[in-house]
């Protein structure tokens, strides 16, 4: 079931009135639509990690929903400011473990491709978003990642360092 | 959505919750810019012209633009409290543009030799920065609060923002007793204290407001 604006918007809404019906549809909801959202971009172990760090950013911060406005976008800043967090701490993963981003999720709507991750990383500059991809999301050492970008080991650290602290500064842009 | 994940504990733990209104804090730092304007007339008195119901042109463009400034962050900063992806809150760039130009007329001023009595009225000088940042750390408190309570998902730039909006605030509260009209000693001292503000809230508010 793919989660729709109107819908969401509506069980947020009874949820910080206290409606815990509601609230258990809207997030088994905002699960499955995390879950699409940062699918494309990590492992699966990451994925649910990132899943549950940010259900638990929605139920710690809900009152930070302003109920006139839009759900999903609200829903997407916590999400991308959940993923920055993480990218920022040292972990890898197999490269073989990345999700086909071609499975369920190729209908996403309009909004969700505006506030998705790729349209963060294309913000940045091609050489930072590229030393970002290869050490901090494919999980590649420096030094691979200096082989396969042709930058030099200091570029890659730069980059990565820049790079993370633009997509910081981006993550409510469109 | 990870089988492993219990949501039913968060479900259990739902308490009714009331959106965050961000006027809340913006009256709260209306009101401590009044107060702290208060104590600063009862401190240092009010500016004669004041006093006197005829205030200079220079004084009320330069609290026109403080209060513009501080006013313009501080919308900015309780906005960040609840983000969303792809809502702007530039408001705060207009007014820092214009407050930029008494530093820039400043410099200008300066290079024809006229320095008025910036570099002589020292203790006033450092009394505006004081006053500044005491004002700006009373009017800052409920701001900081506000993120907190929030989601702020840039903890740097609201650092820089709460402390932009709390020296423009505090400069505002000094600048009711602060008698000069040179453009060389506001563009340097108000400039100064504004700057000061910025870099403490940079440095101290993120770290108060991570999440």
């Amino acid at each position: 079931m793919i989660a729709r604006e109107e819908t969401m918007r509506d069980l947020m809404r009874l949820a910080q009135l206290g409606d815990k019906q509601a609230y258990a549809v809207l997030l088994e909801q905002a699960g499955r639509w995390l879950t699409r959202f940062f699918a494309s971009k990590i492992s699966q172990d990451a994925v649910d990690d990132l899943v549950q760090d940010t259900l638990i950013s929605l139920h710690r911060k809900r009152a930070s929903y302003d109920p006139s406005r839009p759900f999903l976008p609200w829903l997407a800043a916590i999400a991308r400011y959940r993923w920055v967090d993480r990218l920022r701490q040292t972990y890898r993963h197999a490269a073989d473990e990345l999700l086909d981003q071609h499975s369920e999720n190729s209908h996403e709507d309009e909004v969700g491709a505006k506030i998705s991750i790729d349209s963060l990383l294309h913000k940045l500059p091609e050489a930072q978003a590229l030393a970002i991809r290869l050490v901090k999301i494919d999980g590649l050492s420096i030094s691979e990642a200096c082989a396969r970008s042709g930058q030099s080991e200091p570029l890659v650290k730069v980059n990565i360092h820049r790079g993370l602290k633009k997509l910081a500064a981006l993550i409510e842009s469109e | 959505m990870p089988n492993s994940f219990d949501v039913s504990a968060l479900v259990q733990d739902l308490e009714p919750v009331k959106p965050l209104r961000p006027q809340i804090p913006l009256l709260v730092s209306a009101l401590l810019t009044v107060i702290a304007t208060a104590i600063v007339i009862w401190l240092q008195g009010m500016r004669p012209d004041l006093l006197a119901g005829k205030p200079d042109e220079m004084f009320l463009i330069r609290a026109g633009v403080l209060l513009l400034l501080g006013g313009a962050a501080a919308h900015a900063v309780t906005a960040m409290a609840s983000p969303s992806v792809g809502r702007s809150q530039n408001g705060w760039q207009m007014a820092l543009g214009a407050a930029v130009l008494f530093p820039l007329a400043a410099i200008i001023v300066a290079m024809t030799g006229d320095t008025g009595p910036a570099f002589t009225a020292m203790d006033s000088g450092m009394r505006c920065l004081g006053y500044s940042l005491v004002g700006g750390l009373a009017t800052a408190a409920p701001m900081i609060v506000w993120l907190r309570k929030g989601a702020p998902t840039s903890p740097e730039r609201a650092g820089w923002l709460t402390g932009l909006a709390s020296g423009g605030l505090g400069a505002f509260a000094y600048n009711i007793h602060c008698p000069f009209n040179d453009v060389v000693y506001i563009g340097m001292w108000y400039s100064l204290a504004l700057v000061f503000c910025s870099i403490l809230g940079r440095l101290i508010v993120p770290r108060m407001i991570r999440w």
